[in-house]
Protein backbone atom coordinates (compact mmCIF):
# COMPACT_ATOMS: atom_id res chain seq x y z
CA UNK A 1 0.00 0.00 0.00
CA UNK A 2 2.85 2.35 0.86
CA UNK A 3 4.46 1.68 -2.48
CA UNK A 4 1.14 2.29 -4.26
CA UNK A 5 0.70 5.59 -2.41
CA UNK A 6 4.21 6.59 -3.47
CA UNK A 7 3.47 5.82 -7.13
CA UNK A 8 0.18 7.71 -7.02
CA UNK A 9 1.85 10.70 -5.38
CA UNK A 10 4.74 10.82 -7.86
CA UNK A 11 2.59 10.43 -10.94
CA UNK A 12 0.10 12.98 -9.61
CA UNK A 13 2.97 15.45 -9.17
CA UNK A 14 4.17 14.68 -12.70
CA UNK A 15 0.64 15.16 -14.02
CA UNK A 16 0.42 18.53 -12.32
CA UNK A 17 3.72 19.64 -13.86
CA UNK A 18 2.66 18.51 -17.33
CA UNK A 19 -0.73 20.15 -17.13
CA UNK A 20 -0.03 23.30 -15.20
CA UNK A 21 3.60 24.38 -15.10
CA UNK A 22 3.18 26.70 -18.09
CA UNK A 23 1.30 29.23 -15.99
CA UNK A 24 0.97 30.76 -12.55
CA UNK A 25 -1.57 28.84 -10.42
CA UNK A 26 -3.98 31.82 -10.45
CA UNK A 27 -3.91 31.99 -14.24
CA UNK A 28 -4.30 28.23 -14.47
CA UNK A 29 -7.34 28.53 -12.19
CA UNK A 30 -8.92 31.05 -14.56
CA UNK A 31 -8.47 28.63 -17.44
CA UNK A 32 -9.85 25.76 -15.33
CA UNK A 33 -13.06 27.52 -14.35
CA UNK A 34 -13.78 29.30 -17.64
CA UNK A 35 -15.41 26.29 -19.26
CA UNK A 36 -17.79 25.27 -16.44
CA UNK A 37 -18.84 28.86 -15.81
CA UNK A 38 -19.44 29.52 -19.50
CA UNK A 39 -21.52 26.36 -19.89
CA UNK A 40 -23.52 27.25 -16.78
CA UNK A 41 -24.28 30.68 -18.18
CA UNK A 42 -25.19 29.31 -21.60
CA UNK A 43 -27.81 27.11 -19.96
CA UNK A 44 -28.93 29.97 -17.73
CA UNK A 45 -29.60 32.23 -20.69
CA UNK A 46 -31.29 29.42 -22.61
CA UNK A 47 -33.74 28.93 -19.76
CA UNK A 48 -34.10 32.66 -19.23
CA UNK A 49 -34.96 33.47 -22.83
CA UNK A 50 -37.57 30.74 -22.96
CA UNK A 51 -39.17 31.26 -19.60
CA UNK A 52 -38.68 35.03 -19.38
CA UNK A 53 -37.72 34.52 -15.75
CA UNK A 54 -40.66 32.37 -14.59
CA UNK A 55 -39.09 28.94 -14.63
CA UNK A 56 -35.51 29.98 -13.99
CA UNK A 57 -35.20 29.04 -10.34
CA UNK A 58 -36.85 25.62 -10.42
CA UNK A 59 -36.12 24.27 -13.88
CA UNK A 60 -32.68 25.73 -14.11
CA UNK A 61 -31.65 24.21 -10.78
CA UNK A 62 -31.99 20.67 -12.13
CA UNK A 63 -30.17 21.52 -15.34
CA UNK A 64 -27.47 23.33 -13.40
CA UNK A 65 -26.75 20.42 -11.05
CA UNK A 66 -26.58 17.89 -13.89
CA UNK A 67 -24.31 20.07 -15.97
CA UNK A 68 -22.03 20.96 -13.08
CA UNK A 69 -21.33 17.41 -11.91
CA UNK A 70 -21.02 16.15 -15.47
CA UNK A 71 -17.79 18.14 -15.59
CA UNK A 72 -16.14 15.16 -13.84
CA UNK A 73 -17.08 12.94 -16.76
CA UNK A 74 -15.73 15.25 -19.47
CA UNK A 75 -12.52 16.17 -17.65
CA UNK A 76 -11.48 12.87 -16.09
CA UNK A 77 -12.73 10.46 -18.74
CA UNK A 78 -10.89 12.15 -21.57
CA UNK A 79 -7.91 13.10 -19.40
CA UNK A 80 -6.79 9.56 -18.62
CA UNK A 81 -6.83 8.31 -22.19
CA UNK A 82 -5.21 11.53 -23.41
CA UNK A 83 -2.31 10.79 -21.04
CA UNK A 84 -1.58 7.60 -22.98
CA UNK A 85 -1.39 9.45 -26.31
CA UNK A 86 0.68 12.32 -24.92
CA UNK A 87 3.18 10.06 -23.13
CA UNK A 88 3.39 7.60 -25.99
CA UNK A 89 3.67 10.00 -28.92
CA UNK A 90 4.46 13.57 -27.82
CA UNK A 91 6.84 13.01 -24.92
CA UNK A 92 7.78 9.44 -25.96
CA UNK A 93 8.03 8.47 -22.30
CA UNK A 94 5.46 5.71 -22.02
CA UNK A 95 8.11 3.06 -22.65
CA UNK A 96 10.13 4.31 -19.68
CA UNK A 97 7.31 3.33 -17.33
CA UNK A 98 8.33 -0.24 -18.10
CA UNK A 99 11.91 0.25 -17.01
CA UNK A 100 10.76 1.77 -13.72
CA UNK A 101 9.56 -0.32 -10.77
CA UNK A 102 5.86 0.47 -11.20
CA UNK A 103 2.77 -0.70 -13.06
CA UNK A 104 1.09 1.33 -15.75
CA UNK A 105 -2.42 1.39 -14.28
CA UNK A 106 -1.56 3.02 -10.91
CA UNK A 107 0.62 5.47 -12.82
CA UNK A 108 -2.35 6.47 -15.01
CA UNK A 109 -4.63 6.78 -12.00
CA UNK A 110 -2.08 9.10 -10.40
CA UNK A 111 -1.81 11.13 -13.58
CA UNK A 112 -5.59 11.52 -13.48
CA UNK A 113 -5.31 13.35 -10.17
CA UNK A 114 -4.70 16.73 -11.83
CA UNK A 115 -7.82 16.33 -13.93
CA UNK A 116 -9.82 15.30 -10.84
CA UNK A 117 -8.48 18.32 -8.96
CA UNK A 118 -9.20 20.68 -11.87
CA UNK A 119 -12.70 19.29 -12.26
CA UNK A 120 -13.29 19.57 -8.51
CA UNK A 121 -12.25 23.22 -8.55
CA UNK A 122 -14.54 23.77 -11.54
CA UNK A 123 -17.46 22.06 -9.79
CA UNK A 124 -16.95 24.01 -6.54
CA UNK A 125 -16.63 27.35 -8.34
CA UNK A 126 -19.70 26.58 -10.48
CA UNK A 127 -21.71 25.63 -7.37
CA UNK A 128 -20.62 28.82 -5.59
CA UNK A 129 -21.43 30.84 -8.70
CA UNK A 130 -24.86 29.23 -8.89
CA UNK A 131 -25.52 29.94 -5.23
CA UNK A 132 -24.09 33.46 -4.97
CA UNK A 133 -24.46 34.94 -8.45
CA UNK A 134 -27.52 33.14 -9.78
CA UNK A 135 -29.30 32.83 -6.42
CA UNK A 136 -29.92 29.09 -6.70
CA UNK A 137 -30.57 27.13 -3.53
CA UNK A 138 -28.16 24.22 -3.52
CA UNK A 139 -29.36 21.71 -0.97
CA UNK A 140 -32.55 21.52 1.07
CA UNK A 141 -33.01 21.39 4.86
CA UNK A 142 -32.85 17.57 4.83
CA UNK A 143 -29.73 17.32 2.69
CA UNK A 144 -27.10 15.05 4.21
CA UNK A 145 -23.87 16.59 2.94
CA UNK A 146 -21.76 13.59 3.88
CA UNK A 147 -24.00 11.41 1.72
CA UNK A 148 -23.72 13.95 -1.11
CA UNK A 149 -19.94 13.73 -0.82
CA UNK A 150 -20.12 9.93 -0.82
CA UNK A 151 -22.32 9.98 -3.93
CA UNK A 152 -19.95 12.34 -5.72
CA UNK A 153 -16.98 10.13 -4.82
CA UNK A 154 -18.77 6.97 -5.90
CA UNK A 155 -19.61 8.50 -9.26
CA UNK A 156 -16.07 9.75 -9.60
CA UNK A 157 -14.69 6.27 -8.93
CA UNK A 158 -16.95 4.97 -11.70
CA UNK A 159 -15.65 7.68 -14.05
CA UNK A 160 -12.06 6.76 -13.17
CA UNK A 161 -12.60 3.09 -13.98
CA UNK A 162 -14.31 3.96 -17.23
CA UNK A 163 -11.32 6.21 -17.93
CA UNK A 164 -9.03 3.21 -17.38
CA UNK A 165 -11.11 1.21 -19.88
CA UNK A 166 -10.62 3.98 -22.43
CA UNK A 167 -6.92 4.25 -21.56
CA UNK A 168 -6.57 0.52 -22.26
CA UNK A 169 -8.26 1.04 -25.59
CA UNK A 170 -5.95 3.97 -26.29
CA UNK A 171 -2.94 1.69 -25.86
CA UNK A 172 -3.99 -0.37 -28.86
CA UNK A 173 -5.40 2.29 -31.20
CA UNK A 174 -3.88 5.19 -33.12
CA UNK A 175 -3.82 8.72 -31.78
CA UNK A 176 -6.64 10.02 -33.94
CA UNK A 177 -8.97 7.59 -32.18
CA UNK A 178 -8.94 10.22 -29.44
CA UNK A 179 -11.95 11.52 -31.32
CA UNK A 180 -13.84 8.45 -30.22
CA UNK A 181 -13.08 9.10 -26.56
CA UNK A 182 -14.25 12.69 -26.87
CA UNK A 183 -17.31 11.45 -28.71
CA UNK A 184 -18.10 9.06 -25.88
CA UNK A 185 -18.16 12.00 -23.52
CA UNK A 186 -20.58 13.80 -25.87
CA UNK A 187 -22.69 10.68 -26.07
CA UNK A 188 -22.93 10.46 -22.28
CA UNK A 189 -23.78 14.18 -22.11
CA UNK A 190 -26.69 13.51 -24.43
CA UNK A 191 -27.87 10.18 -23.09
CA UNK A 192 -27.48 10.75 -19.34
CA UNK A 193 -29.87 13.68 -19.44
CA UNK A 194 -27.23 15.94 -17.94
CA UNK A 195 -29.05 19.08 -19.08
CA UNK A 196 -32.60 17.96 -19.86
CA UNK A 197 -35.13 15.48 -18.47
CA UNK A 198 -34.70 11.96 -19.85
CA UNK A 199 -38.35 11.95 -20.74
CA UNK A 200 -37.78 14.08 -23.87
CA UNK A 201 -35.54 11.39 -25.37
CA UNK A 202 -37.10 8.98 -27.86
CA UNK A 203 -37.94 5.66 -26.21
CA UNK A 204 -35.00 3.76 -27.77
CA UNK A 205 -32.54 6.40 -26.54
CA UNK A 206 -34.16 6.36 -23.11
CA UNK A 207 -33.53 2.61 -22.92
CA UNK A 208 -29.84 3.22 -23.63
CA UNK A 209 -29.83 6.02 -21.09
CA UNK A 210 -31.23 3.73 -18.40
CA UNK A 211 -28.32 1.36 -19.00
CA UNK A 212 -25.74 4.04 -18.14
CA UNK A 213 -24.59 4.45 -14.53
CA UNK A 214 -24.14 8.22 -14.83
CA UNK A 215 -27.89 8.61 -15.46
CA UNK A 216 -28.55 7.28 -11.96
CA UNK A 217 -25.67 9.24 -10.50
CA UNK A 218 -27.00 12.58 -11.75
CA UNK A 219 -30.56 11.74 -10.67
CA UNK A 220 -29.33 10.81 -7.18
CA UNK A 221 -27.37 14.05 -6.84
CA UNK A 222 -30.38 16.07 -8.02
CA UNK A 223 -32.63 14.40 -5.48
CA UNK A 224 -30.14 15.00 -2.68
CA UNK A 225 -29.58 18.65 -3.57
CA UNK A 226 -33.14 19.66 -4.49
CA UNK A 227 -35.27 17.19 -2.58
CA UNK A 228 -37.07 16.25 -5.81
CA UNK A 229 -36.52 13.96 -8.76
CA UNK A 230 -36.02 15.27 -12.27
CA UNK A 231 -36.64 12.29 -14.57
CA UNK A 232 -40.14 10.83 -14.58
CA UNK A 233 -38.61 7.64 -16.00
CA UNK A 234 -36.80 7.12 -12.68
CA UNK A 235 -39.64 8.25 -10.42
CA UNK A 236 -40.48 4.68 -9.43
CA UNK A 237 -37.00 4.14 -8.04
CA UNK A 238 -36.24 5.05 -4.45
CA UNK A 239 -33.00 6.73 -3.41
CA UNK A 240 -31.86 3.33 -2.08
CA UNK A 241 -32.46 1.79 -5.51
CA UNK A 242 -30.34 4.50 -7.12
CA UNK A 243 -27.54 3.88 -4.61
CA UNK A 244 -27.67 0.14 -5.31
CA UNK A 245 -27.51 0.64 -9.08
CA UNK A 246 -24.61 3.01 -8.65
CA UNK A 247 -22.64 0.70 -6.34
CA UNK A 248 -23.11 -2.35 -8.56
CA UNK A 249 -22.34 -0.37 -11.72
CA UNK A 250 -19.13 0.95 -10.16
CA UNK A 251 -18.09 -2.56 -9.14
CA UNK A 252 -18.88 -3.76 -12.65
CA UNK A 253 -16.84 -0.98 -14.19
CA UNK A 254 -13.94 -1.78 -11.85
CA UNK A 255 -13.97 -5.44 -12.81
CA UNK A 256 -14.33 -4.68 -16.51
CA UNK A 257 -11.51 -2.11 -16.32
CA UNK A 258 -9.10 -4.53 -14.61
CA UNK A 259 -9.72 -7.28 -17.14
CA UNK A 260 -9.83 -5.04 -20.23
CA UNK A 261 -6.78 -2.96 -19.33
CA UNK A 262 -4.67 -6.03 -18.65
CA UNK A 263 -5.67 -7.53 -21.99
CA UNK A 264 -4.98 -4.28 -23.85
CA UNK A 265 -1.62 -3.81 -22.15
CA UNK A 266 -0.53 -7.36 -22.99
CA UNK A 267 -1.72 -6.94 -26.59
CA UNK A 268 0.13 -3.61 -26.92
CA UNK A 269 3.37 -5.16 -25.64
CA UNK A 270 3.06 -8.21 -27.87
CA UNK A 271 2.49 -6.03 -30.93
CA UNK A 272 5.14 -3.47 -30.06
CA UNK A 273 2.66 -0.63 -29.65
CA UNK A 274 4.06 0.87 -26.46
CA UNK A 275 6.30 3.28 -28.40
CA UNK A 276 3.98 3.55 -31.41
CA UNK A 277 3.90 6.94 -33.16
CA UNK A 278 0.78 7.69 -35.13
CA UNK A 279 0.76 11.49 -35.09
CA UNK A 280 0.38 13.26 -38.42
CA UNK B 1 7.00 27.76 -60.33
CA UNK B 2 10.44 27.59 -61.97
CA UNK B 3 13.10 29.63 -60.17
CA UNK B 4 14.57 32.47 -62.14
CA UNK B 5 18.27 31.54 -62.65
CA UNK B 6 19.03 35.15 -63.39
CA UNK B 7 17.90 36.12 -59.90
CA UNK B 8 15.93 39.14 -61.08
CA UNK B 9 13.04 40.62 -59.16
CA UNK B 10 9.79 38.88 -60.12
CA UNK B 11 7.28 40.96 -62.01
CA UNK B 12 3.88 41.75 -60.55
CA UNK B 13 2.32 39.06 -62.72
CA UNK B 14 4.83 36.48 -61.51
CA UNK B 15 4.23 37.45 -57.90
CA UNK B 16 0.48 37.17 -58.33
CA UNK B 17 0.85 33.74 -59.94
CA UNK B 18 3.18 32.57 -57.17
CA UNK B 19 0.79 33.69 -54.48
CA UNK B 20 -2.20 32.18 -56.27
CA UNK B 21 -0.28 28.90 -56.52
CA UNK B 22 0.54 29.09 -52.80
CA UNK B 23 -3.11 29.67 -51.92
CA UNK B 24 -4.21 26.74 -54.06
CA UNK B 25 -1.49 24.44 -52.74
CA UNK B 26 -2.18 25.20 -49.08
CA UNK B 27 -5.93 24.88 -49.56
CA UNK B 28 -5.68 21.61 -51.45
CA UNK B 29 -3.51 20.04 -48.72
CA UNK B 30 -6.17 20.86 -46.19
CA UNK B 31 -9.04 19.58 -48.31
CA UNK B 32 -7.29 16.31 -49.17
CA UNK B 33 -6.16 15.73 -45.58
CA UNK B 34 -9.63 16.27 -44.22
CA UNK B 35 -11.06 13.42 -46.25
CA UNK B 36 -8.11 11.08 -45.92
CA UNK B 37 -8.68 10.20 -42.27
CA UNK B 38 -12.24 8.92 -42.07
CA UNK B 39 -12.33 8.82 -38.28
CA UNK B 40 -11.80 12.61 -38.24
CA UNK B 41 -14.80 13.00 -40.48
CA UNK B 42 -16.88 11.02 -37.98
CA UNK B 43 -15.30 12.80 -35.02
CA UNK B 44 -15.90 16.25 -36.43
CA UNK B 45 -19.50 15.69 -37.52
CA UNK B 46 -21.13 13.09 -35.31
CA UNK B 47 -19.70 14.17 -31.99
CA UNK B 48 -20.44 17.90 -32.21
CA UNK B 49 -23.87 16.80 -33.39
CA UNK B 50 -24.34 14.89 -30.13
CA UNK B 51 -23.57 17.95 -28.03
CA UNK B 52 -25.79 20.11 -30.21
CA UNK B 53 -28.57 17.56 -29.83
CA UNK B 54 -28.33 17.84 -26.06
CA UNK B 55 -28.88 21.60 -26.31
CA UNK B 56 -31.82 21.10 -28.69
CA UNK B 57 -33.33 18.77 -26.10
CA UNK B 58 -32.87 21.42 -23.41
CA UNK B 59 -35.30 23.61 -25.34
CA UNK B 60 -37.57 20.64 -25.97
CA UNK B 61 -37.56 19.86 -22.26
CA UNK B 62 -38.53 23.47 -21.58
CA UNK B 63 -41.37 23.30 -24.14
CA UNK B 64 -39.81 26.21 -25.98
CA UNK B 65 -41.18 27.35 -29.38
CA UNK B 66 -39.74 25.25 -32.21
CA UNK B 67 -37.69 28.09 -33.67
CA UNK B 68 -35.42 27.91 -30.60
CA UNK B 69 -34.34 24.46 -31.73
CA UNK B 70 -33.52 26.09 -35.05
CA UNK B 71 -31.33 28.63 -33.19
CA UNK B 72 -29.32 25.75 -31.73
CA UNK B 73 -28.92 23.93 -35.05
CA UNK B 74 -27.73 27.12 -36.78
CA UNK B 75 -25.42 27.78 -33.85
CA UNK B 76 -24.12 24.21 -34.00
CA UNK B 77 -23.23 24.66 -37.67
CA UNK B 78 -21.51 27.97 -36.92
CA UNK B 79 -19.55 26.36 -34.07
CA UNK B 80 -17.94 24.04 -36.62
CA UNK B 81 -16.52 27.11 -38.40
CA UNK B 82 -15.48 28.85 -35.20
CA UNK B 83 -13.64 25.73 -34.03
CA UNK B 84 -11.92 25.59 -37.41
CA UNK B 85 -10.88 29.22 -37.00
CA UNK B 86 -9.39 28.40 -33.58
CA UNK B 87 -7.80 25.02 -34.23
CA UNK B 88 -7.21 25.26 -37.98
CA UNK B 89 -6.21 28.92 -38.37
CA UNK B 90 -5.15 30.49 -35.09
CA UNK B 91 -3.18 27.47 -33.85
CA UNK B 92 -1.88 26.41 -37.23
CA UNK B 93 1.44 28.28 -37.33
CA UNK B 94 2.07 26.98 -33.83
CA UNK B 95 1.60 23.39 -35.03
CA UNK B 96 3.74 24.07 -38.09
CA UNK B 97 6.50 25.34 -35.85
CA UNK B 98 6.18 22.30 -33.58
CA UNK B 99 6.55 20.02 -36.60
CA UNK B 100 9.47 22.00 -38.01
CA UNK B 101 7.66 23.27 -41.09
CA UNK B 102 7.33 26.93 -40.24
CA UNK B 103 10.78 27.78 -41.55
CA UNK B 104 9.81 26.23 -44.89
CA UNK B 105 7.03 28.78 -45.19
CA UNK B 106 9.38 31.58 -44.24
CA UNK B 107 11.92 30.77 -46.96
CA UNK B 108 9.32 30.82 -49.73
CA UNK B 109 8.98 34.01 -51.79
CA UNK B 110 5.23 34.27 -51.17
CA UNK B 111 3.23 36.36 -48.76
CA UNK B 112 2.41 34.74 -45.42
CA UNK B 113 -1.09 36.07 -45.97
CA UNK B 114 -1.40 33.88 -49.06
CA UNK B 115 -0.53 30.82 -47.00
CA UNK B 116 -3.08 31.83 -44.39
CA UNK B 117 -5.66 32.51 -47.08
CA UNK B 118 -5.05 29.03 -48.49
CA UNK B 119 -5.53 27.58 -45.02
CA UNK B 120 -8.74 29.56 -44.62
CA UNK B 121 -10.20 28.48 -47.97
CA UNK B 122 -9.24 24.85 -47.42
CA UNK B 123 -10.60 25.05 -43.88
CA UNK B 124 -13.89 26.48 -45.11
CA UNK B 125 -14.30 23.68 -47.66
CA UNK B 126 -13.42 21.07 -45.04
CA UNK B 127 -15.70 22.55 -42.40
CA UNK B 128 -18.61 23.01 -44.77
CA UNK B 129 -18.99 19.24 -45.03
CA UNK B 130 -19.19 19.09 -41.22
CA UNK B 131 -21.54 22.04 -40.91
CA UNK B 132 -23.76 20.67 -43.68
CA UNK B 133 -24.00 17.34 -41.86
CA UNK B 134 -25.03 19.15 -38.67
CA UNK B 135 -27.64 21.23 -40.51
CA UNK B 136 -29.07 18.30 -42.44
CA UNK B 137 -29.04 16.11 -39.33
CA UNK B 138 -30.84 18.85 -37.38
CA UNK B 139 -33.47 19.26 -40.07
CA UNK B 140 -34.07 15.53 -40.46
CA UNK B 141 -33.83 14.42 -36.85
CA UNK B 142 -35.34 17.36 -35.02
CA UNK B 143 -37.58 18.62 -37.85
CA UNK B 144 -36.10 22.09 -37.55
CA UNK B 145 -37.63 24.48 -40.05
CA UNK B 146 -35.32 26.62 -42.18
CA UNK B 147 -37.47 28.39 -44.82
CA UNK B 148 -35.72 27.77 -48.16
CA UNK B 149 -37.20 30.97 -49.59
CA UNK B 150 -34.88 32.93 -47.27
CA UNK B 151 -31.82 30.77 -47.88
CA UNK B 152 -30.16 33.14 -50.38
CA UNK B 153 -29.93 36.25 -48.15
CA UNK B 154 -28.93 34.00 -45.25
CA UNK B 155 -26.17 32.50 -47.40
CA UNK B 156 -24.94 35.97 -48.38
CA UNK B 157 -24.69 36.98 -44.76
CA UNK B 158 -23.03 33.68 -43.93
CA UNK B 159 -20.32 34.30 -46.55
CA UNK B 160 -19.63 37.77 -45.15
CA UNK B 161 -19.46 36.28 -41.66
CA UNK B 162 -16.93 33.67 -42.71
CA UNK B 163 -14.78 36.36 -44.33
CA UNK B 164 -14.65 38.33 -41.10
CA UNK B 165 -14.23 35.27 -38.86
CA UNK B 166 -11.31 33.82 -40.83
CA UNK B 167 -9.69 37.27 -41.00
CA UNK B 168 -9.82 37.27 -37.21
CA UNK B 169 -8.24 33.81 -37.32
CA UNK B 170 -5.34 35.30 -39.32
CA UNK B 171 -4.71 37.83 -36.55
CA UNK B 172 -4.81 35.12 -33.91
CA UNK B 173 -2.40 32.92 -35.85
CA UNK B 174 0.36 35.49 -35.47
CA UNK B 175 -0.37 35.85 -31.76
CA UNK B 176 -0.35 32.09 -31.22
CA UNK B 177 2.88 31.81 -33.18
CA UNK B 178 5.06 32.99 -30.34
CA UNK B 179 3.36 31.05 -27.56
CA UNK B 180 4.24 27.72 -26.06
CA UNK B 181 1.98 25.32 -24.27
CA UNK B 182 -0.49 28.06 -23.39
CA UNK B 183 -1.71 27.70 -26.97
CA UNK B 184 -3.63 24.57 -25.97
CA UNK B 185 -5.31 26.31 -23.10
CA UNK B 186 -5.93 29.55 -24.97
CA UNK B 187 -7.56 27.67 -27.82
CA UNK B 188 -9.70 25.85 -25.28
CA UNK B 189 -10.69 29.06 -23.54
CA UNK B 190 -11.80 30.41 -26.90
CA UNK B 191 -14.43 27.69 -27.14
CA UNK B 192 -17.14 27.52 -24.43
CA UNK B 193 -16.73 31.16 -23.32
CA UNK B 194 -17.08 32.24 -26.95
CA UNK B 195 -20.08 29.94 -27.38
CA UNK B 196 -21.56 31.97 -24.54
CA UNK B 197 -20.66 35.48 -25.69
CA UNK B 198 -21.58 34.77 -29.30
CA UNK B 199 -24.94 33.27 -28.39
CA UNK B 200 -24.40 30.05 -30.28
CA UNK B 201 -27.26 28.38 -28.42
CA UNK B 202 -29.54 31.33 -27.63
CA UNK B 203 -30.20 34.81 -29.00
CA UNK B 204 -27.29 36.98 -27.91
CA UNK B 205 -29.67 39.78 -26.91
CA UNK B 206 -30.68 37.66 -23.89
CA UNK B 207 -27.44 38.74 -22.18
CA UNK B 208 -28.37 42.41 -22.28
CA UNK B 209 -27.35 45.08 -24.76
CA UNK B 210 -23.95 45.96 -23.27
CA UNK B 211 -22.60 42.40 -23.14
CA UNK B 212 -24.19 41.55 -26.49
CA UNK B 213 -22.59 44.55 -28.20
CA UNK B 214 -19.23 43.63 -26.68
CA UNK B 215 -19.72 40.07 -27.95
CA UNK B 216 -20.47 41.48 -31.39
CA UNK B 217 -16.82 42.38 -31.85
CA UNK B 218 -16.60 38.73 -32.82
CA UNK B 219 -17.98 38.39 -36.35
CA UNK B 220 -19.69 35.09 -35.62
CA UNK B 221 -21.92 36.80 -33.05
CA UNK B 222 -23.44 39.32 -35.43
CA UNK B 223 -23.43 36.88 -38.34
CA UNK B 224 -25.39 34.29 -36.41
CA UNK B 225 -27.74 36.95 -35.06
CA UNK B 226 -28.39 38.18 -38.59
CA UNK B 227 -28.88 34.71 -40.08
CA UNK B 228 -31.42 33.90 -37.37
CA UNK B 229 -33.23 37.16 -38.12
CA UNK B 230 -33.32 36.27 -41.82
CA UNK B 231 -34.86 32.87 -41.08
CA UNK B 232 -37.08 33.62 -38.11
CA UNK B 233 -37.80 37.37 -38.20
CA UNK B 234 -38.74 39.02 -34.88
CA UNK B 235 -38.85 35.62 -33.13
CA UNK B 236 -35.04 35.62 -33.39
CA UNK B 237 -34.81 38.37 -30.75
CA UNK B 238 -32.25 40.14 -32.95
CA UNK B 239 -29.68 42.46 -31.45
CA UNK B 240 -29.10 44.94 -34.29
CA UNK B 241 -31.38 45.81 -37.21
CA UNK B 242 -30.67 43.33 -40.00
CA UNK B 243 -29.62 45.93 -42.64
CA UNK B 244 -26.79 47.10 -40.38
CA UNK B 245 -25.13 43.72 -40.17
CA UNK B 246 -23.67 43.22 -43.71
CA UNK B 247 -21.80 46.58 -43.75
CA UNK B 248 -20.46 45.89 -40.25
CA UNK B 249 -19.20 42.46 -41.35
CA UNK B 250 -17.51 43.97 -44.41
CA UNK B 251 -15.88 46.65 -42.25
CA UNK B 252 -14.72 44.03 -39.72
CA UNK B 253 -13.19 41.98 -42.54
CA UNK B 254 -11.25 44.97 -43.88
CA UNK B 255 -10.02 45.99 -40.43
CA UNK B 256 -9.09 42.45 -39.40
CA UNK B 257 -7.21 41.80 -42.65
CA UNK B 258 -5.19 44.99 -42.21
CA UNK B 259 -4.39 44.15 -38.57
CA UNK B 260 -3.53 40.57 -39.55
CA UNK B 261 -0.96 41.79 -42.10
CA UNK B 262 0.65 44.18 -39.61
CA UNK B 263 0.57 41.62 -36.76
CA UNK B 264 2.08 38.91 -38.90
CA UNK B 265 5.02 41.08 -39.96
CA UNK B 266 5.56 42.30 -36.41
CA UNK B 267 5.39 38.86 -34.84
CA UNK B 268 7.67 37.37 -37.48
CA UNK B 269 10.29 40.06 -36.85
CA UNK B 270 9.92 39.67 -33.10
CA UNK B 271 10.21 35.91 -33.42
CA UNK B 272 13.38 36.24 -35.48
CA UNK B 273 14.97 38.65 -33.00
CA UNK B 274 14.09 36.46 -30.05
CA UNK B 275 14.93 33.24 -31.87
CA UNK B 276 11.54 31.75 -31.18
CA UNK B 277 10.45 30.74 -34.66
CA UNK B 278 12.11 27.36 -34.46
CA UNK B 279 11.74 26.71 -30.74
CA UNK B 280 9.37 23.89 -29.90
CA UNK B 281 7.20 25.02 -27.03
CA UNK B 282 5.19 21.93 -26.25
Amino acid sequence: MRRLAQILRSSAWLGWQVEANWAEPALFLVYAIAKPLATTLILFFMVKIVSQGDATAETFRFIFIGNTFFLYVTEVLIGISWTVFRDREDFETLKYIYVAPLRLMPYLLGRAFTRVATATVGVIVALLFGRLALGLSIGVPGTNWLLVLAAVLLGLVGVLWLGIILAGTSLVVARHSMNLNEGLSGLFFLLCGAVFPLDVLPSWARSVSLALPFTYWLELLRRMLTGEGFAKSLAAMSDGDLWRVLVFATLGLCLAALVWFEWCERFARERGLIDWKTNY
Amino acid sequence: MTPDPGGGTPTLGQRLRMNAAAITARASVRVKASFRERSWLVGETLFPFLTMSAFVLVYRGLNAPREYEGFVVLGGAMIAYWNNVIWGMASQFFWEREQGQLQLYLITPVSRMSILLGMALGGIVMTTTRAAAILIGGILLFHVELPLSRALPAFGLFVLTLGAAYSLGMILSSLFLLWGREVWHTATILQEPIYLFSGFYFPVSAMGVVIAIAGSLLPVTLGLDGIRQVFYGPAAHGLLPLPWIPPIQIALTAVFLYIAGVALRFMEELGKHEGRLTVRGD
